[in-house]
């Protein structure tokens, strides 16, 4: 127990030992050790006084602190006397002028132009493509997934779940209410909410089978085949044609996108796709009030006070890009199946 | 033990290591000073939303662009002045006003959830945020939250202006059932919140214990005997969903913000 | 049962021993339970869709397991042992120091009943219900007047620095405590802070960063006074030092807590008088680190054969390091991009795991060979412990500092066109691989704690079968 003194040189201790061999050298702290305690007692002392940091009330507010040299920072039309004061808000107006500089003549431009001049535009429609990224994400995506994939009801409850997808996928060339540039706009800005009734109490449960069938039939390879070949399919054409589904889908059953009907000729579902899923939204309807009813709501973001014109139109103008938008005319090559989050069986 | 040495330090020193007394008194007082300081200016100074029977709130004043005073019941609902009078016909813009029985209800959960660990509610003033998630926060939009809920981590975003970003469909198959809506999540899934029933009696003590509060208690005249009577009613059938939908369908539309304003001065 | 050496005085240690042993044991439990709930932020499935387990319950679990549990059986076992030792008289009640036994046990058998079924104050690390904040506030001033007392019967001339530092994280715990604390029941279950807003945000950052100054710093640095110089066997190296660190850290470390709500709607004078003197606390910080390294001046080689002492310096080197980082996070344009983000967390981690579980590894490992006198079953193991605790804390710690920087920089990146460059779901998704790595270097870290108590266990029971042989040959 004796090397402890040992390799100290002629450095002492403080005399004072607890539990037999506690001991304290005394060494003085380094020099550069105790420069640094002043310099930082300093250092607080020029910070509370430069910035706001000491708690006394003036007249109506508080100490703001002296300012700091050099410093220039004002909310524009304030006191220009306050300048050089810092505080966190005018730290805000001042980095908010400078994405504005950017901004600026990009949006000066969108508020006086449609969303079919600004597609046209190239460079503001690049501009809209970044500028739609962030806002399609934090409003949209929620219900029609990242980049208009669609959401899809998937995971471990199985049974508890509801099946189909939140909302129309955005990047296929499948739209319920047309796909133009302009009826996109129109759907963002105003919401939407097609409405099917419910069936339950103007079909019997045999029409309803029958119908549902039809309605599968059509959508699958030589569906029209079985329609002859299939006694329940053909009886299922027949209550299509004559009860109130031509109303809405036509009579073609290619839907009518002046109501949002959907399309039930091609292999793109809403809902669920299977038998059963078609019987469900069959009886109950589509936002139709019953209760066991599919729900279809597009929020109107105008209403709720979230989304600006321009925001509306750089969405609409970001949603067209995806890449299914219809330039009026028919055209676009079809897309069979959306991409992964697309229908999948679930039975 | 010697004793009776040189001392290497300072008399005062010396003393406090030879006396339990000293050093417990003298540690006591240099521990307390930094709170003091901090703390205490909080409960008087203005900017601080202390207003409890105070309706300029310790003399706070909002200046708009042309340097006139915002009036205080601009941002702070006050029934008194307001055209609505009531919890219930409150509108948004009206001012800051204190939960509705089923958002309580929504907020016992959200506390109990743990939720506050992965959300904050609480914008900061940077041009960011301000794209991502509104206006930035201000003091009074808090004052009737009694524990707190800023949070301090941001697992999830900010939810402080959540309130009709979504619609209550959106939220109940994302709080069920997150990864559903969005893949990416590691949101856990809150679907057994839909089991439960809203606790009525809790909320009925809770909307009572609120308006005892020491500091920023929710006035009577705004929680009076009827509302608080009427809650359990309000409740009845909701479950624990419905309220925390309800709770995050009410955050941050309170105030109307002016753009360019100081509301943090 | 009384310990030790030829020291005349006969000390109150069973009650050091069974704080001892609850406190390894719930090291393995608090940092299982952290890689649990990293775990859930990697692979969400793991919430396994049961309330009790779910992200938002088990955090606390995990934050009050390592704090209150670990760290609270810790800060008891060592107070106990040096407040006697270095006053070389024993404890002043042997019952109170019992009653606080039980008492922090029966405390943290509540927490883990009432965190996972969700009684929740919604507060960090204090998120405890109200009837365990006052079974706390009994135990906690039962510790503290029973520490005091102590010191006060002692027999040596003066006080041993170690006990400045306990002593003082008694008194600030216990104001800490109570007014962050003060909240009216509802019932039972539920409470609510009689604060609200800015106020109550104010009142509980200066308890979270002083639970943290005082707490999980101060009271560690009273550990460190005392287990480095005895267990590098040399005079600690600056009594000056030593004193300028106490008085200087008790004075400052109570500001910070505003450096907590940078920017926020905390009036922007309260986060000015938290950022000025959270950098101002390098100093005093690094004082301290510095004197218990240098106390191994003169000794360094013994850093190759003894593998606590490596436990002991090796937490100052990372006291050093997060008494730079949280600094840094605390200057008002860095906590602008750290807060809300990982790094926080790599930062509290790095104090946590490095600072804070391995100089507790290390007095413990001593405390385990003079509490049973006896060695340890196998030095080998501890010296795999050291290995595997350093590689694991280092991971987590790196892993959380890139996905916080990282984190930080997506959310505020604009493009040329001065639009968000990403959705904040994007950041979610990047994180995943950190969230892998930090549950990875978790678990490695946990592994060591598992080593731990398996040596020490085997410990305890060769020296219980050596103590009853002699006990037989004594009789015989
Ligand atoms: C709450 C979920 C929800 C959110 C959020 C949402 N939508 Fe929708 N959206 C829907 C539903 C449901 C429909 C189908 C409405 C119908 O069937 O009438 C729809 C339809 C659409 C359509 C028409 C698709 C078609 O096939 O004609 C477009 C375009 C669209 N949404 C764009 C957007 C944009 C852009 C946003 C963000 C600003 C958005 N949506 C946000 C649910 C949502
Ligand atoms: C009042 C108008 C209306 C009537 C009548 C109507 N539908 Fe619809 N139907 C709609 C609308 C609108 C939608 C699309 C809702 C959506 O996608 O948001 C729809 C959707 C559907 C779907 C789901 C398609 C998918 O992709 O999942 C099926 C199947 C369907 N209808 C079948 C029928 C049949 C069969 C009948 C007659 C028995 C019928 N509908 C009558 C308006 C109607
Ligand atoms: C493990 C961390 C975690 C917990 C706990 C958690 N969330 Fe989330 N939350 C997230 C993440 C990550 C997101 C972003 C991805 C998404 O939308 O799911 C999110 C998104 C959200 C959103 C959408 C916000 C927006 O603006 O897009 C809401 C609302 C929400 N959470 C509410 C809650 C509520 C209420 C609770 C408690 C019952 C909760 N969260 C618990 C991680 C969490
Ligand atoms: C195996 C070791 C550990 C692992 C894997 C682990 C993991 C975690 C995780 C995943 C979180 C949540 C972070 C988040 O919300 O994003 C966390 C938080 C925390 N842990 Fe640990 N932990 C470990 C050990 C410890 C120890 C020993 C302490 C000692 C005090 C500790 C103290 C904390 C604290 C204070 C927090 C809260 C941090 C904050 O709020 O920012 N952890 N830990
Ligand atoms: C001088 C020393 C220190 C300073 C100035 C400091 C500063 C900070 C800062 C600025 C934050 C981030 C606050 C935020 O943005 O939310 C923080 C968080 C934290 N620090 Fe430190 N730190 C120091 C030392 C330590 C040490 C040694 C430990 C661990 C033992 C520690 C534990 C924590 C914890 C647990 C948090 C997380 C708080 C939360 O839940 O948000 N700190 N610290
Ligand atoms: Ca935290
Ligand atoms: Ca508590
Ligand atoms: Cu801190």
């Amino acid at each position: 127990m004796s090397e402890k003194h040992n390799s100290a040189g002629d450095v002492k201790t403080t005399g004072h030992v607890w539990d037999d061999d506690l001991e304290d050298f005394t060494n003085q702290p380094p020099r550069w050790w105790m420069l640094g305690l002043t310099a930082s007692a300093l250092w607080v002392v020029v910070y509370w006084t430069m910035y706001p940091g000491i708690p006394v009330a003036l007249a109506g507010t508080h100490f703001k602190g002296l300012g700091l040299p050099g410093l220039s920072l004002h909310l524009p039309g304030t006191d220009p006397k306050d300048d050089g004061k810092w505080s966190a808000i005018k730290e805000l107006a001042q980095d908010q002028a400078v994405l504005d500089e950017v901004r600026g003549p990009y949006e000066a431009k969108l508020k006086t132009m449609t969303p079919a001049a600004i597609l046209a535009d190239a460079q503001l429609s690049e501009y809209v493509a970044r500028s739609g990224k962030v806002l399609f994400a934090d409003n949209c995506a929620a219900c029609h997934g990242q980049n208009g994939v669609g959401t899809r009801q998937t995971g471990a409850k199985f049974a508890q779940r509801e099946q189909g997808l939140m909302a129309p996928i955005l990047l296929d060339d499948d739209w319920l209410y047309g796909g133009t540039i302009d009826t996109i706009h129109e759907t963002i800005s105003g919401g939407r909410q097609g409405m099917m009734v419910a069936h339950k109490d103007t079909l019997s449960v045999q029409q309803i089978d029958d119908v549902a069938k039809y309605v599968k039939a059509m959508s699958e390879e030589g569906g029209k085949e079985k329609a002859d070949a299939d006694p329940a399919v053909a009886a299922g054409m027949k209550v299509f044609a004559e009860s109130d589904c031509t109303a809405c889908h036509g009579a073609d059953a290619k839907g009518m996108a002046a109501m949002g009907s959907a399309n039930l000729t091609d292999k793109v579902w809403r809902f669920d796709g299977s038998l059963e899923g078609i019987k469900q939204t069959i009886t109950y309807g589509v936002n139709s009030g019953d209760p066991s009813s599919r729900v279809a709501i597009m929020p109107n973001f105008v209403a709720a006070g979230k989304l600006s014109p321009v925001e509306i139109k750089k969405l609409a103008v970001y949603v067209f890009k995806f890449g299914g938008g219809k330039v009026d005319a028919p055209a676009a090559p079809a897309v069979a199946e959306g991409p992964a989050a697309a229908p999948a069986a679930t039975n | 033990m010697s004793d009776h040495d040189q001392i290497y330090s300072t008399k005062l020193q010396d003393k406090i290591e030879r006396s339990t007394l000293l050093m417990f008194v003298l540690t006591a007082i240099t521990v307390a000073i930094g709170g003091i300081v901090e703390i205490v200016p909080l409960f008087y100074l203005p900017n601080t939303a202390m207003c409890q029977n105070d309706p300029t709130c310790n003399g706070t004043t909002h200046k708009d662009l042309q340097g006139n005073a915002i009036p205080m019941d601009k941002i702070i609902w006050n029934p008194a002045t307001s055209i609505h009078k009531t919890l219930d016909d409150w509108q948004p813009g009206d001012g800051v006003r204190p939960y509705k029985p089923l958002e309580l209800a929504g907020r016992y959960v959200f506390i109990r959830e743990g939720c506050f660990l992965c959300h904050s509610q609480m914008i900061r003033p940077f041009r960011d945020e301000k794209d991502r998630y509104g206006h930035y926060s201000i003091a009074e939009e808090s004052m009737y939250d009694h524990t707190y809920q800023w949070g301090s981590k941001r697992t999830g975003p900010d939810i402080a202006r959540v309130g009709g970003k979504y619609s209550d469909e959106w939220h109940r198959k994302h709080l069920k059932y997150p990864r559903d809506v969005v893949p990416e999540s590691v949101m856990p899934n809150f679907f057994f919140l839909e089991n439960a029933p809203v606790d009525a009696v809790k909320l009925t003590k809770t909307m009572k214990v609120m308006t005892q509060m020491p500091f920023n208690p929710v006035p009577k005249t705004i929680y009076t005997d009827a509302v608080i009577a009427g809650a359990a009613k309000e409740v009845e059938g909701k479950t624990e969903m419905d309220s925390v939908i309800a709770f995050l369908q009410s955050l941050g539309n309170h105030v109307k913000f002016e753009e360019g304003v100081n509301y943090r001065d | 049962m009384e310990a030790t050496n030829a020291t005349p005085v006969k000390y109150d240690m069973d009650v050091v021993r069974w704080f001892t042993i609850m406190a390894v044991i719930y090291a393995v439990v608090g940092t299982f339970i952290g890689v649990y709930v990293a775990s859930e932020l990697a692979w969400p499935f793991l919430n396994f869709d049961i309330p009790e387990i779910t992200f938002g319950r088990l955090r606390p679990l995990h934050t009050n397991a390592v704090i209150f549990a670990f760290g609270g059986c810790v800060l008891m076992a060592t107070g106990y042992y040096i407040v006697q030792r270095t006053c070389a008289t024993k404890l002043w009640s042997n019952s109170l120091a019992w009653f606080t036994f039980i008492g922090w046990n029966l405390i943290i058998v509540s927490a883990v009943i009432a965190l996972p079924l969700g009684l929740s104050q919604g507060k960090e690390y204090a998120e405890l219900p109200w009837w365990c904040d006052i079974m706390i506030a009994i135990v906690w001033v039962s510790y503290g007047f029973n520490y005091f007392m102590t010191v006060g019967i002692r027999k040596t001339s003066h006080i041993y620095v170690s006990n400045f530092f306990t002593g003082g994280m008694i008194v600030m715990i216990t104001y800490l405590h109570v007014v962050n604390s003060l909240a009216i029941p509802v019932d039972w279950a539920t409470s609510y802070s009689i604060y609200s807003g800015v106020q109550d945000a104010m009142i509980q950052w200066w308890w979270g960063h002083n639970a943290v100054g005082f707490y999980l710093t101060g009271g560690f640095l009273g550990i460190m006074y005392y287990f480095i110089p005895k267990q590098a066997q040399r005079p600690i190296f600056s009594y000056r030092l030593s004193v300028l660190h106490f008085w200087t850290l008790s004075f400052g470390y109570v500001w910070l807590g505003a450096h907590h709500l940078q920017y926020t709607a905390l009036p922007d004078w309260t986060g000015s008088l938290g950022a000025a003197i959270s950098l101002a606390m390098i100093i005093p910080s690094w004082g301290g680190a510095m004197n218990g390294m240098m106390t191994l001046s003169g000794a360094w080689d013994k850093l190759r054969t003894d593998y606590i002492l490596r436990f002991l310096v090796t937490a100052m080197a990372f006291y050093a390091m997060s008494t730079f980082d949280g600094p840094v996070m605390a200057i008002k344009s860095v906590n602008s991009l750290s807060h809300y983000t990982d790094w926080t967390v790599g930062h509290v981690h790095a104090g946590a795991l490095g600072w804070m579980a391995m100089i507790s590894f290390g007095a413990l490992y001593h405390m385990v060979k003079k509490l049973w006198n006896t060695e340890m079953y196998s030095e080998k193991l501890v010296n795999i412990h050291f290995w595997v605790a350093l590689i694991g804390a280092t991971t987590y710690v790196v892993a959380m500092w890139v996905s916080g920087i990282m984190q930080g920089l997506m959310w505020r990146d604009y493009d040329e066109f001065g639009t968000l460059s990403y959705t904040f779901v994007e950041s979610v998704s990047a994180m995943h691989p950190y969230y892998v790595m930090r549950a990875v270097g978790g678990a490695i870290f946990n592994l060591g704690t598992w080593i731990m108590l398996y040596n020490v266990v085997m410990t305890v029971r060769q020296a219980n079968a050596v103590r009853g042989v002699n006990a037989v040959a004594a009789k015989a």
